[in-house]
């Protein structure tokens, strides 16, 4: 479960990126985080990966409270998450198998492991003829498939989609998004950071909204709300 | 940290080299350059000392003996030289043989030597050549105390000179070569620098992914020492060659400068240049990846 507690994220030059958000996402959910630019979204999410500490409040994710959590721990915590930015952040000079296999590898997986586990993780996202190719090689939907099974290699409890569709054809959005579906049909918990109004209609899951900092919206199966965001 | 990770960790910096070809290529080249002038400029001290050493050696003193001291008291003033400390050499020059080297010198005025061959005025001496010219005072003085010397010739003020060129010339050239090592180590550091930075999306993905420090820097240090490791194999074997090629061009017959065989410093140069090669790699690459190291 995750969860916030009067979480409170204020910068040093003194920007109030969070105020006060209470939240609770219980495993196994499928969440839509919505709001406009500057509205406080990918604050959420550097507190969530812990690249930011809370100024105050409380944020909980399963056993980890990352308000204490020490820097050494940091890693471990995660790895419990298995993360997709818009723009990929694969490893360029690395093969798709590679980028797959280097996230087992972090976790000190045997080779063997990784050898039996990598082709059938790229075959859940359909790429298991690229495993050879570089990133360069590849579309702009594969190279997101790619870090969608990166994201996974290590079974992680949580996947955390920052705007994933964003760079990627039209075509190939429903895609991504449907592989995400499936990804927490599995039971996996889901939290997409998004624009995207036809996606966030279109799957009809809860829906949080951010606005200036603050929650003003979180509805289950709800619907794009131009005026809030 | 497990087994199989080493030889992972080996095969990532590798690869790292490779695939990132032209900054490794960079790094490569700059290193080794940085080596062989290092290197070159290493052996010019070192051959300027031998040089300024040789020069030295030609000095000599001269102990003229009483011209009436028997051959049992110039043996006797023979031995107590000999037990001197400082002496590296001792020839003794009898009146005989030094009227025969002034008649050689002379050629062509031989005969006026045969009027005062029956009554020769020249006196026995001996040429001593030492070992250090900073002690050579101490000779000189104990040398005249000595009986039946009758006077001892030195060019101390030369072997003050030597001494003092050979001090001032170190003074600057260690100066000089402190300098370039201190320019060098920061060129090598900077440039693989530029190359770890180049792969600044690489170490921040890792980070996402939960790579510990261990995990995503020592892949980097390694592939530091392996880039020092080939500038300095490079380096050694183009320095060899390069020396080697200057020491045949000047050991002709007639050389005027004597320039030390590559051998006698060759295990020093290859020392140096693995230590800096490897230490220049491994803190170019630390220092490069300490600013991706926050959390």
């Amino acid at each position: 479960m995750i969860e916030f507690n009067d979480v409170s994220k204020i910068f040093p030059n003194g920007t109030v990126a969070l105020e006060n958000v209470n939240l609770k996402i219980e495993d196994g959910e499928f969440v839509f985080i919505v709001g406009a630019s500057g509205a406080g979204k990918s604050t959420l999410m550097r507190l969530l990966l812990r690249e930011e500490k809370v100024s105050s409040g409380v944020l909980r994710v399963g056993d980890y409270d990352l308000t204490k959590i020490p820097n050494y721990k940091i890693p471990y915590y995660r790895r419990q998450l298995g993360m997709v930015f818009q723009d990929f952040r694969l490893f360029d000079k690395k093969t798709v198998y590679e980028n797959v296999a280097f996230a087992m590898r972090v976790i000190g997986e045997p080779t063997s492991v990784i050898k039996r586990r990598v082709p059938t993780i790229l075959s859940i996202v359909g790429l298991v003829d690229k495993y050879k190719n570089f990133p360069s090689e590849l579309s702009g939907g594969e190279q997101q498939r790619v870090a969608l099974a990166r994201a996974l290699a290590n079974n992680p409890r949580i996947i955390i989609a920052d705007e994933p569709t964003a760079n990627i054809d039209p075509k190939m959005k429903m895609e991504i998004m449907n592989l995400l579906a499936k990804i927490n049909s599995k039971g996996k918990t889901v939290i997409v950071v998004t624009h995207e109004k036809n996606i966030v209609d279109h799957f009809q899951k809860r829906v949080i909204t951010i606005r200036d900092g603050h929650v003003v919206d979180d509805r289950i199966g709800g619907m794009f709300d131009d005026e809030n965001v | 940290m497990r087994m199989y990770n080493i030889g992972y960790f080996f095969s990532q910096a590798f690869k790292g080299i490779w695939r990132n070809g032209l900054m490794s290529l960079a790094a490569i080249t700059v290193l080794l350059s940085c080596l062989v002038l290092m290197g070159s400029f290493s052996l010019l001290v070192y051959n300027v000392n031998v040089n300024i050493e040789e020069v030295a050696k030609l000095n000599e003193i001269v102990v003229i003996v009483d011209t009436e001291a028997t051959d049992e008291e110039v043996e006797a003033l023979s031995g107590k030289i000999h037990a001197l400390d400082n002496v590296s050499n001792v020839v003794f020059v009898s009146k005989e043989e030094g009227l025969e080297s002034e008649r050689s010198r002379y050629e062509e005025y031989s005969y006026l030597f045969d009027s005062i061959a029956e009554n020769n005025p020249l006196p026995d001496v001996f040429k001593i050549t030492y070992e250090d010219n900073s002690r050579v005072a101490n000779l000189v003085y104990a040398l005249g105390k000595f009986d039946h010397v009758s006077k001892v010739n030195n060019r101390t003020d030369i072997a003050n000179d030597i001494e003092s060129i050979k001090s001032g010339v170190s003074f600057i050239f260690i100066w000089f070569l402190a300098i370039l090592f201190v320019v060098s180590i920061f060129i090598i550091i900077n440039t693989i620098k530029i190359g770890v930075e180049s792969r600044s999306r690489e170490i921040s993905a890792m980070r996402y992914i939960g790579a510990t420090n261990f995990f995503m820097t020592t892949p980097f240090i390694i592939e530091g020492i392996i880039i020092g490791l080939i500038s300095a194999g490079i380096g050694y074997v183009l320095q060899s060659t390069l020396y080697n090629a200057i020491y045949n061009a000047m050991s002709g017959e007639y050389k005027m400068i004597a320039v030390a065989p590559f051998a006698d410093v060759q295990n020093y140069i290859l020392l140096g240049f693995v230590v800096i090669g490897v230490v220049a790699g491994m803190v170019g690459s630390g220092i490069s990846l300490r600013r991706y190291m926050k959390v």
